[in-house]
């Protein structure tokens, strides 16, 4: 029979050497710095080790741990760190933010108010993507607020998809607004008529 | 009798966008697949061929450069498919990256679905 | 029941696209009977008035909801050769991808995470016993993995009913089971020592990088259940499990385009699998 059992062999990870660990994050082979990043939300100052790792750190699939282990640690300030890299030029780099921020709901949603406030059209306009997560009372009124006055055609749109799906009768007037005030945007008619029809259809 | 359709798929994160680009698509005959994110389009690819691919640059797990980085290294014929890029972003170093990365064209939302259907045909080499 | 109430088409749409959205399952119309049974299901279960009602429910706090919604739609029968066609992929490509730079003797580790009642592990082991020519040439060892300690142990007592085996021959069942009485057979002493099993969660990754690597790991439907934050840290536990150049195999409706951009895609001709990248870097 060439099937085997083994007891276990494999060496479990060894202990968090904390001194290390702020060493490795910076410093260490991409491995050792995929290791730690992992390993520091047991750290007491963890959140502003993977601040600052996230600031150097160039390996994607590194950054990825880091943004995954912003996540887990996901209380406000740990989105705080996250926030900043929503703007980035770097697509790749934005897609990661807003993943991370996906994955710690609550936390991203505590900032929601600001960011779909935000100058930049940009911002506001990813930001409705982290309305989506948080609890509907309150991103569907803050992406209401939002229609109301939002002068950029593409937020709008991105905030009439998330509607599509979270948004109630109260939605109903700003989607009209909204749409009336876009009148040569023909994929803004188109959305807010399909997200009209969702909502409208009990 | 075989489909001999052109079949374009359509990478984009919102729904919405994806119904109003299908409609416009199948209404010029076009047959039409989605995926939502560049991985999911990547393993669409790798499994049905197609003529095209329209792809937003801002999607979830994988962004629209990342997708076409990724798509241009793959072997022929798969490497050679044409992609338009979709953005929000009319700015030229945003339409140069996506040049760079290998993307044929680039268009900004919003888009009329009449100029999509149009530019589809020509790239998958259909003439309207 | 009688028949389930209909769902408004904007209804139908919002629920399948959530669908798809968290799950990469597509929902037709073609499908709207099946769909419109299901949902009449869950809402009975969390008495709601209405669809309207229920979809609230479910973007809520109730992320137990979600589950069961996921739970719903897919399906969770275990069995012997479930998928076999990812088998087939095992024996007919990937083996021979990880043998590549193993000499004979060497050891091949096969993951099963999570393995639930056992089916999945024995199947893989008697597969690759009827199928794999090499299968003497390496030294095979196959672990089966579980948070649920009752079906851990269920699996080590390799006890099973008619409808596990349902889809296995004859011949194979009296090869390798041993007969109890008119409802149950058990896996044969040999193959039972040769699986090993153990209490793992996914989501600790003490309790997985205690399992060592893995030259290709079978972990099915159970990633999409998770949320957002813990499929990242699934997906980064896995990855880490995996030798490098090793394999990753998820369900028949789930993709890693839900779960985590970290493992690169692999087509063959039975499926599409994930490969952890070969050291490239420092």
């Amino acid at each position: 029979m060439p099937l085997v059992r083994k007891p276990s062999s494999a060496t479990p990870s060894p202990a968090s050497d904390d001194r290390r660990l702020a060493q490795t994050l910076l410093q260490g082979s991409d491995d050792e710095r995929w290791s730690a990043a992992r390993a520091a939300p047991e750290l007491p100052d963890g959140l502003s080790l993977l601040d600052n790792a996230l600031a150097r750190e160039r390996v994607p699939r590194v950054r990825e741990a880091v943004f995954t282990a912003l996540a887990k640690i996901g209380t406000a300030e740990a989105a705080s760190v996250v926030l900043p890299y929503l703007r980035s030029d770097d697509p790749a780099l934005r897609t990661a933010a807003l993943d991370a921020l996906r994955a710690m709901p609550s936390a991203a949603g505590t900032h929601l108010p600001r960011l779909l406030g935000d100058a930049d059209p940009d911002i506001r306009l990813l930001s409705c993507e982290i309305a989506r997560g948080v609890p509907t009372d309150h991103a569907e009124g803050a992406l209401v607020e939002l229609i109301e006055r939002e002068e950029n055609a593409n937020v709008c749109a991105a905030a009439v998809e998330v509607l599509a799906e979270i948004g109630g009768p109260a939605s109903l007037p700003a989607l009209a607004g909204c749409g009336a005030r876009f009148p040569d945007d023909p994929f803004l008619r188109f959305a807010v008529k399909t997200a009209a029809d969702r909502i409208g259809s009990r | 009798m075989t489909d001999t359709r052109k079949r374009i798929l359509i990478i984009d994160d919102a729904a919405l966008v994806r119904s109003y680009y299908r409609a416009a698509l199948e209404a010029h005959d076009f047959r039409v697949e989605e995926a939502l994110n560049g991985l999911e389009g990547l393993e669409k690819l790798l499994s049905q061929s197609f003529d095209l691919a329209i792809v937003d640059v801002n999607m979830p797990r994988m962004d629209g450069i990342t997708f076409l980085k990724a798509l241009r290294s793959k072997e022929l014929p798969l490497s050679s498919l044409p992609v338009l890029v979709t953005s929000t972003e009319a700015g030229p170093q945003d339409m140069a990256a996506a040049r760079s990365a290998g993307a044929n064209y680039y268009l900004v939302k919003p888009i009329k679905q009449e100029t999509l259907a149009e530019y589809a045909a020509i790239f998958c080499g259909s003439h309207p | 029941m009688a028949d389930p109430p209909p769902l408004t088409t904007e209804e139908f749409s919002r629920l399948v696209e959530f669908l798809y959205r968290r799950t990469g399952m597509v929902f037709t119309e073609a499908k709207r009977y099946y769909v419109e049974r299901r949902i009449a299901e869950r809402m009975a279960a969390m008495s709601s008035p209405s669809f309207a009602d229920y979809f609230v429910h479910l973007r809520g706090e109730e992320r137990k909801e979600v589950e069961e919604l996921i739970n719903a739609f897919t399906v969770n029968e275990t069995y012997f050769y479930r998928e076999d066609y990812q088998l087939a992929c095992l024996t007919t490509d990937l083996l021979d991808a990880r043998v590549k730079t193993k000499r004979p003797g060497d050891a091949i580790r096969i993951w099963s995470a999570p393995c639930s009642t056992g089916e999945e592990p024995y199947s893989i082991a008697i597969w690759l016993l009827e199928n794999w020519k090499d299968v003497d040439a390496y030294e095979i060892e196959i672990v089966g993995s579980d948070i649920d300690t009752d079906a851990l142990e269920a699996a080590a007592e390799g006890i099973f009913g008619r409808r596990a085996l349902m889809r296995l021959s004859p011949d194979l069942i009296a090869r390798y089971f041993h007969q109890l009485d008119d409802e149950r057979w058990q896996i044969l002493d040999d193959l039972r020592q040769s699986v090993s099993f153990s209490r793992v969660n996914l989501i600790d990754t003490r309790q997985t990088r205690a399992q060592g690597g893995f030259d290709v790991i079978f972990c099915r439907n159970v990633l999409i259940y998770f949320d957002d934050e813990s499929r990242r840290v699934a997906a980064e536990n896995l990855y880490d499990n995996l030798l490098p150049g090793g394999f990753i195999c998820l369900g028949h409706t789930e993709s890693m385009s839900r779960i985590s951009p970290l493992f690169e895609i692999c087509r063959y001709s039975d499926a599409i699998v994930y490969r952890k990248p070969l050291e490239l870097s420092a």
